[in-house]
C-alpha cells in the first residue's frame, strides 16, 4: 500500500470530511480492493458483495464525520463498516430464504458451517483454516456471522462463561498466524 | 493492573476486530489512555490486520465505482437539461393533440357506426309497427263494414214491410238454416245464409223461386256473404229454396242438391 501513504490517515480523513470527489476517488481506489476481499470472504457471493460494497463507500461517505481517530486506525473503522455491512446482508438474505424454509433447525449449524469454512481460502477465512475446529466455529460464528458472545452460547449450546474464554485463545491464535 | 497479561488476554484482537461488548470496550479504551503499550498492542494488531486484508485484495468490478460516482457527486450536466426540458414541450403538447384528434375522430366513427344501427333497427320497428297499423286499419275497416251490413240486416228483420220467410233443412242438410227477406214494395229478395255450411270449392249456392210450380233463379250466393244480401227482385212466388251447384249457377235447380226449402204463407 505504497500509494496510501502518499496521503497520510488525517489528512485523508480531513479530505473526506470536506466532501471533494478528489478524497472519494483516493479512498476508493486506495482501499476498495482490500474491503473488497473481506466483504467477498464474508457474504462469498460476488452479487451480494457488489452491492454491499457500494452500500460500504455510500455509509463511509455519509457516516465520516463519526469517525474518532482516538479508537483506532481509518482502516479499521472501514473493515468494520465493511463487516457490519456483510453480516445485516448474510442476515437478510438469510431471512427471506428462512421465509421461504420454515423448518431451519439452529443445531445443523455445527456441521454446515464447518463445511463453509473448509471450502473457502480467501482473506481471513484462510488465516482461521489453521486454528483448532472449535476455535474455527467460534471465529467464524463471532467474525463472519456476527454473532453475540450470548448468541453463540445458545446456539452451540455451551456456557456463555467458556465462550468468552475460549474466543479469547482462539483470538490469540489468531494473531500469531495474522502477524506472519 | 498486570497490563501485560491483559494485553495478553486477547482483549486486543477481540477489540479490533470489533467482537467485544459494550463493557469489554469501555474498559479497554479507559486503559488504553493510561498504558501506552496497551495503545501500541492495538495499532500494532491494526497493522497486521491492515496487512492480511491488503494481501487478500480483489479488484471490484469497475461499474461499481462509476456507479458510487454517479450517486454521491451527480454531475452539474446531468442537472443541465433539466433547463430544456421547457422548449420540447410545445411539441409534446403537439403529440398529444395529435393523439387527441385520434381518439376523437375514432370516438366519432364509433358513435357514427352505433347511431346507423340504432338507425336500422328503430326504421325495421318503424316498419313493423306501420305495417301492423295498416293491418290493422284494414281489420277495422271490415269489421266496421261488416258492423254496417249486420245493422243494415238487423233493420231488414226488424223492417215490418219485409217477408221473413224461414228456410229449413232437407232430410240430410240438418245444420243449414237460411232466411228469405222480400220487400213487399219493392219486390227485391234478400238472403240470409250465415246459418249455412260453407260451400265446397268450385260450387256455390243458388236461391230458386218456385213460381208456378216452376223454379225460377233468384241468385247466386256470394260466398263472402256475411249479412244479408240482395239478390234479383221476384214478383210472385210459392217458395224459395236452396241448391248447391256449379259456381256460376245452373240453368235449372239439382234437385238432388237441394239444401232448405221455405214456403212462402199466404
Amino acid at each position: 500500500m505504497s500509494e496510501v501513504s502518499s496521503y497520510k490517515e488525517t489528512e485523508l480523513v480531513s479530505l473526506l470530511k470536506q466532501r471533494t470527489q478528489a478524497a472519494f476517488t483516493y479512498l476508493y481506489d486506495n482501499y476498495s480492493p482490500a474491503l473488497y476481499g473481506l466483504i467477498v470472504s464474508i457474504v462469498q457471493d460476488k452479487e451480494l458483495a457488489n452491492d454491499v460494497l457500494q452500500e460500504v463507500f455510500i455509509k463511509i461517505w455519509r457516516q465520516i464525520d463519526q469517525y474518532n481517530p482516538e479508537k483506532g486506525k481509518l482502516f479499521t473503522w472501514l473493515i468494520n463498516i465493511s463487516r457490519n455491512a456483510s453480516i445485516d446482508m448474510l442476515r437478510s438474505k438469510s431471512y427471506k430464504e428462512q421465509q421461504q424454509n420454515q423448518s431451519l433447525n439452529p443445531d445443523v449449524y455445527t456441521a454446515a458451517g464447518a463445511i463453509n469454512i473448509e471450502t473457502d481460502k480467501i482473506g481471513l477465512r484462510k488465516v482461521i483454516n489453521n486454528l483448532k475446529e472449535e476455535y474455527k466455529i467460534l471465529i467464524d460464528l463471532a467474525y463472519f456471522q456476527g454473532y453475540t458472545q450470548d448468541e453463540i452460547s445458545k446456539v452451540l449450546n455451551i456456557p456463555l462463561g467458556t465462550v468468552k474464554t475460549r474466543l479469547r485463545s482462539a483470538l490469540i491464535q489468531l494473531k500469531e498466524y495474522v502477524r506472519r | 493492573m498486570d497490563i501485560k497479561a491483559y494485553i495478553q488476554s486477547g482483549i486486543v484482537e477481540q477489540y479490533v476486530l470489533g467482537l467485544a461488548d459494550a463493557g469489554e470496550r469501555a474498559e479497554l479504551e479507559q486503559l488504553r489512555a493510561k498504558y501506552p503499550e496497551l495503545n501500541e498492542a492495538i495499532l500494532n494488531f491494526e497493522e497486521s490486520l491492515e496487512k492480511t486484508a491488503t494481501a487478500n485484495a480483489i479488484q471490484p468490478p469497475a461499474f461499481i465505482r462509476a456507479s458510487l460516482e454517479k450517486q454521491l457527486f451527480p454531475a452539474p450536466a446531468t442537472i443541465a437539461p433539466a433547463e430544456n426540458t421547457f422548449t420540447p414541450q410545445p411539441q409534446f403538447a403537439r403529440v398529444y393533440n395529435n393523439n387527441l384528434w385520434k381518439y376523437l375522430a375514432a370516438a366519432c366513427i364509433i358513435l357514427l357506426i352505433a347511431s346507423t344501427t340504432l338507425n336500422f333497427y328503430f326504421y325495421s320497428g318503424y316498419k313493423n309497427s306501420a305495417q301492423q297499423y295498416q293491418a290493422l286499419l284494414a281489420e277495422r275497416n271490415t269489421l266496421q263494414a261488416n258492423n254496417v251490413l249486420y245493422k243494415q240486416g238487423l233493420q231488414m228483420f226488424q223492417d215490418s214491410l219485409m217477408l221473413r220467410i224461414p228456410m229449413n233443412p232437407l232430410p240430410g242438410r240438418e245444420q243449414n238454416f237460411a232466411t228469405v227477406l222480400w220487400d213487399k214494395n219493392s219486390k227485391a229478395v234478400y238472403i240470409y245464409t250465415a246459418n249455412m255450411q260453407q260451400a265446397p270449392k268450385g260450387k256455390q249456392y243458388q236461391l230458386w223461386a218456385i213460381v208456378d210450380g216452376k223454379p225460377v233463379n233468384v241468385g247466386m250466393i256470394d260466398s263472402d256473404c256475411n249479412s244479408v244480401c240482395e239478390l234479383s227482385k221476384i214478383n210472385h212466388a210459392e217458395a224459395f229454396a236452396i241448391t248447391l251447384e256449379k259456381e256460376g249457377g245452373s240453368p235449372a235447380p239439382t234437385m238432388t242438391e237441394m239444401y232448405v226449402l221455405g214456403k212462402v204463407k199466404a
